[in-house]
């Protein structure tokens, strides 16, 4: 898919300063710093409520903050209507015009710009092939699968030559293998176009495979910023270790503590792991490891850690298998690559994983999911 | 008709199919053809009359002449004679009443005429006044879309449920109140000497004769009839998604352009329910207009329907005129529908 711009469209910079949003007592947004490179496909991942949409009406100019400050380009937004705003979004209903055709609704914005109906309809048609709709330009909204109007929504956007696209939950509506392929396509026009994409959901998949960086938001406060990698591999809280993928999550108290691991005593025995946040000894903490660094150790074999273990339940999940293992009373989950020639796990064995498999954070609200 | 059966069953199909074909006789189709037969026909005097008559003086003339001959008759000596003349003479004139009777009673029974006259029957300063009443019912719907329109859009759109409650109501609690006593009760306002003219007054104007001129009545309907525009426009207003507002706001529109590209065109079921109902209304209003003008202004084309039938007693040329308001109305509602693009199943949800 190749979207060519007519004007010289180059992404911007957004940058929030202590920006910050309450509606009355309740602070839906806590004074927030953040900077997303012009350019940059950004994500802001975390559940329903956390204060995302939120943060993208701040930036699309449907709420201004009621304090600090929205840069957009370097120059600030407070006040600036959603109409003049070099911003566009797209909604997560999509919120195309029913009662237009799909050409009408691609050339809404250049409508709105005073240009001629001539121009509006030649600009339309090429946004429509370049989103390989060129058939449907005289249709109905209603007319159209779901993918083909996430394809209009998109092309009505790009329409007006925004440096910053904003996108709240657009593929959500759509079902996974469409998904997906929306998710490289939205990639592939994100890199063509160079414009700065804000991309907003509570589906860590998207995130994860689309972004440069993400944000993980949580009760209206970024809890980490960072690459797809570091939010998954580093995660610096509780709540963000659990609620990008899946983990295993022990709690306990810090025994001793070396400058980067330490050991920690749980009801499982004691473990050592990595120490990110430099807990002292005594300190509330509670152990994480994902369940692919988990893994089965057979007789002779040692690890930095283990535990004895029973298995419960596999589940065959594809290209891995989750075997669910109990010990004392705690369920652990482990990821085991599939190979269709081992037998599976059962009975009484032994969990193991290494020291910079696991990682000790502070005691905190861990995600439900 | 079989799917209406398996889906409720012989008896609840057989009452709901009763009831339907009462609904649709008695309430859509007695009343508007009782109408149609009474305008069509008028009483007539029988054709010929003019030759009836005629004939009637001939036979008067003929029972004076019988009279003549009697007393020539009666001065004949020959009794037997005179016997058998004035018998003759009384057998014709008996004969001759008799015709008489026949034919005043054919001259004097009017007959039932079908006819397409009445509808002619309007003269112009009637005429003048159908027109008037017309453009002015044109105005109040006008009127009311203007004045609903910004509060049926903030109701639905702007506030919060609990404001859009309160708002509500607070429209809704003048038409809990009896319609005659609103109506008085504007009477009242708008008198030479009611608080209108008095707060006129005090700005330092001259009374305005609003009840004289015609205006009250426009007034009066405007506040009568501006619920039923309120609510259409609200219901449609309300199932607008406030993204497409939004997203239009996004990509450049003024206030404006939302309104006109967006939110007018998706409100066009309801604009045209709301300007049909006021329009009906206001057309067919007979208290508002009485009650306001009392004979002061020109009358509304209702008073004159009235007067068809209750004064001049004329029921024909009432139902007539009644039948003329009813078709210009019907004409509005096509025009409406054409004019907004909306079909008889938009207006039904």
């Amino acid at each position: 898919m190749e979207i060519q711009m007519t004007g010289q469209t180059t992404g911007k910079a957004i940058e929030l300063e202590q920006a910050a949003v309450h509606f009355g007592s309740f602070q839906a947004v806590h004074p927030t710093n953040l900077r997303i490179e012009p350019g940059e496909f950004f994500s802001i991942l975390g559940p329903s409520g956390c204060g995302k949409t939120t943060l993208l009406r701040l930036l699309s100019g449907f709420l201004d903050p009621t304090g600090g400050d929205v840069r957009i380009g370097g120059k600030s937004m407070v006040g600036i209507d959603p109409s003049v705003r070099p911003t566009a979004l797209i909604f997560q209903n999509l919120a195309l015009f029913p009662l237009m055709t799909i050409w009408e609704n691609v050339a809404f914005g250049l409508e709105m710009r005073g240009w001629t109906k001539a121009k509006r309809r030649a600009r339309a048609e090429e946004l429509l092939a370049t989103v390989a709709l060129s058939d449907h330009a005289g249709k109905m909204p209603a007319q159209l699968s779901g993918g083909q109007k996430q394809r209009v929504a998109i092309a009505r956007a790009l329409a007006v030559e925004p440096s910053v696209l904003l996108l709240d939950e657009p593929l959500s509506a759509l079902d996974l293998k469409l998904r997906q392929h929306m998710r490289a396509e939205l990639k592939q026009i994100q890199a063509r176009t160079g414009i700065t994409f804000v991309y907003i959901t509570h589906d860590q998949g998207e995130a994860l495979t689309m972004s440069n960086r993400v944000a993980v938001m949580n009760r209206g406060r970024i809890m980490q910023t960072g690459t797809p990698d570091d939010v998954y591999d580093r995660p610096d809280s509780a709540f963000v270790a659990t609620f990008v993928g899946e983990m295993n999550a022990v709690d306990g108290k810090v025994v001793t503590a070396l400058d980067r691991v330490a050991l920690v005593e749980t009801p499982l025995g004691r473990f050592r792991a990595a120490n990110p946040k430099g807990l002292g000894p005594g300190d509330e903490a509670i152990l994480f490891v994902r369940p692919e660094k988990m893994r089965l150790l057979n007789a002779k074999e040692d690890e930095d850690n283990s535990i004895a273990a029973r298995v419960t339940r596999r589940d065959m999940e594809g290209a891995w298998s989750t075997v669910v293992a109990h010990a004392e009373g705690r369920e652990l989950r482990l990821h085991l690559p599939h190979s269709g020639r081992d037998t599976p796990p059962s009975g009484e064995v032994t969990l193991g994983f290494s020291a910079d498999a696991g990682v000790i954070l502070p005691k905190g609200e861990m995600s439900d999911d | 008709m079989t799917r209406l059966f398996r889906a409720f069953g012989a008896p609840l199909a057989s009452v709901i199919l009763l009831l339907s074909g009462v609904w649709i006789l008695g309430l859509i189709a007695a009343p508007q053809l009782i109408m149609i037969e009474q305008s069509l026909w008028r009483m007539e005097r029988p054709e010929g009359s003019a030759e009836i008559s005629v004939q009637i003086d001939g036979l008067y003339n003929r029972l004076d002449v019988i009279g003549l001959d009697r007393s020539v008759a009666e001065s004949e000596t020959d009794s037997a004679k005179r016997e058998t003349e004035l018998a003759a003479l009384a057998a014709e004139e008996a004969a001759i009443k008799a015709e008489i009777a026949v034919l005043e009673e054919k001259e004097s029974t009017p007959v039932k005429v079908y006819t397409l006259d009445n509808f002619g029957q309007m003269g112009s300063a009637h005429l003048a006044i159908f027109a008037k009443t017309i453009v002015a019912s044109l105005a109040v719907s006008a009127i009311a879309l203007v004045v609903c329109y910004p509060i049926a859009y903030a109701v639905a759109k702007l506030e919060t449920p609990r404001t859009a409650a309160a708002i509500m109501l607070a429209l809704v609690i003048p038409y809990a109140i009896n319609e005659l006593l609103r109506i008085f009760a504007w009477q009242m306002i708008l008198n030479n000497n009611g608080p209108a003219n008095a707060l006129l007054g005090l700005l330092g104007f001259d009374p305005v004769p609003f009840l004289d001129s015609g205006a009250g009545v426009f007034v009066a309907m405007v506040y009568a009839y501006i619920l039923f525009m309120v609510f259409p426009l609200y219901n449609v207003l309300e199932t607008l998604d406030s993204n497409q507002v939004e997203a239009a706001r996004d990509l450049g529109a003024s206030t404006w352009q939302i309104h006109r590209r967006v939110v007018i065109p998706h409100a066009r079921p309801g604009i045209a329910v709301g300007c049909i109902m006021t329009f009906m209304l206001s057309a067919g209003s007979y208290a508002v207009p009485y009650i306001m003008t009392r004979g002061t202004a020109a009358p509304w084309f209702t008073q004159l329907i009235y007067n068809r039938f209750f004064e001049a007693t004329n029921w024909n040329v009432g139902a007539a005129y009644a039948l003329s308001l009813l078709a210009v109305c019907t004409v509005f509602i096509f025009l409406m529908m054409r004019l907004l693009k909306v079909s008889l199943k938009d207006i039904a949800k």
